[in-house]
């Protein structure tokens, strides 16, 4: 079944053609992603700022990661969520655009990279053995920070390459 | 020149048309889109502590020392692109009510804003540490959450009841 086939049998399917006709429910599924990428901007801004020693000084890796890790995760399972909702109400939309798609791969880099660099985050050990800890940091978490936004601008694309 | 005619006339700048008619708007739209949820994001935080949520800082000066200039920045850029957006089709956003909306929630929360730095603000000293804030501060953010919420939902609708210029 190639990706055109899947995308026109799921266009096709109830929970689909529902999801589309009733007009309320894809804005608002839109404004909750939207939302969901505010707080990810936020907890993102505080933890990637933190790796790259400009915000948070005084506090500890560890405070900082426990704090808005949560967040974080939480933001990433709802934008998947309502993405998914968004695929299905729509999936002419995404499937077979190459800007999406681009979106998709990079996200699974964000959540990778999130994966590793938090872990060193959460050991204080290694944050205070080594000053330069920060500097050395800087690069890959202003890099983290930069994927984000870039997502940001493949999403608002995939509206415009149909 | 009444405003209509103004609107008219910005719709016919070459600014305006060539925004319009070329990738600029994606773009200007892209960043206007990472603007405000940076500045969502980061006011979210110190709301959520003035509601009395914990942040990284437990002090509400430091905290709102930390983050709003990122807020403030972000703000800027937005109200530029927004401004740049606006004027690429000003007749068409004038009379689109999410759209009017959208500025009057981001009026009241410029109000709330003010409201909680002239009264509430000047007695941080006595509730700076303290978990939960006193019930004019919780007010505040509830409040800002509420009304920047608004701004972004209305800010999404008005795409799905754009009327055309013309």
């Amino acid at each position: 079944m190639t990706m055109a086939e899947f995308s026109q049998w799921l266009y096709g399917v109830p929970v689909s053609r529902y999801l589309r006709n009733a007009g309320w429910i894809v804005p608002t599924v839109q404004s909750v992603h939207i939302l969901a990428i505010a707080v990810l901007m936020g907890s993102g801004v505080v933890l990637d700022l933190k790796l790259a020693g400009f915000m948070a000084k005084t506090e500890s890796s560890r405070a900082v990661f426990d704090r808005y890790m949560p967040w974080l995760w939480g933001a990433l399972a709802m934008l998947f969520l309502t993405g998914l909702v968004m695929l299905t109400a729509e999936p002419d939309r995404v499937l077979s655009n190459w800007v999406f798609w681009t979106k998709m791969a990079l996200v699974a880099v964000a959540f990778f990279s999130t994966l590793m660099l938090r872990i060193p985050m959460r050991r204080d050990g290694l944050a205070a053995a080594s000053p330069n800890w920060s500097i050395a940091a800087r690069p890959i978490a202003l890099l983290s920070l930069a994927i984000w936004v870039l997502i940001i601008v493949c999403g608002r694309w995939i509206a415009y390459v149909i | 020149m009444n405003l209509n005619e103004l609107l008219a006339y910005l719709h016919e700048t070459g600014l305006a048309t060539g925004i319009r008619e070329s990738s600029a708007f994606p773009w200007i739209e892209s960043v206007h889109v990472i603007a405000i949820a940076t500045v969502v994001g980061t006011i979210a935080i110190v709301d959520l502590r003035l509601v009395g949520l914990a942040a990284h800082k437990r002090s509400v000066q430091k905290l709102l020392a930390e983050l709003l200039p990122f807020t403030w920045w972000a703000f800027a850029t937005a109200v530029s692109t927004g401004a740049l957006l606006f004027i690429s089709n000003a007749p068409s956003y004038a009379q689109n009510r999410p759209f009017q909306l959208k500025l009057a929630m981001i009026a009241l929360a410029g109000i709330n804003m003010a409201l909680f730095n002239v009264f509430t603000r000047r007695t941080v000293h006595l509730w700076d540490e303290l978990a939960s804030p006193p019930a004019l501060a919780k007010i505040a953010g509830l409040s800002s959450l509420t009304l920047w919420t608004a701004v972004i939902c209305f800010g999404r609708w008005i795409g799905f009841s754009l009327e055309p210029f013309g």
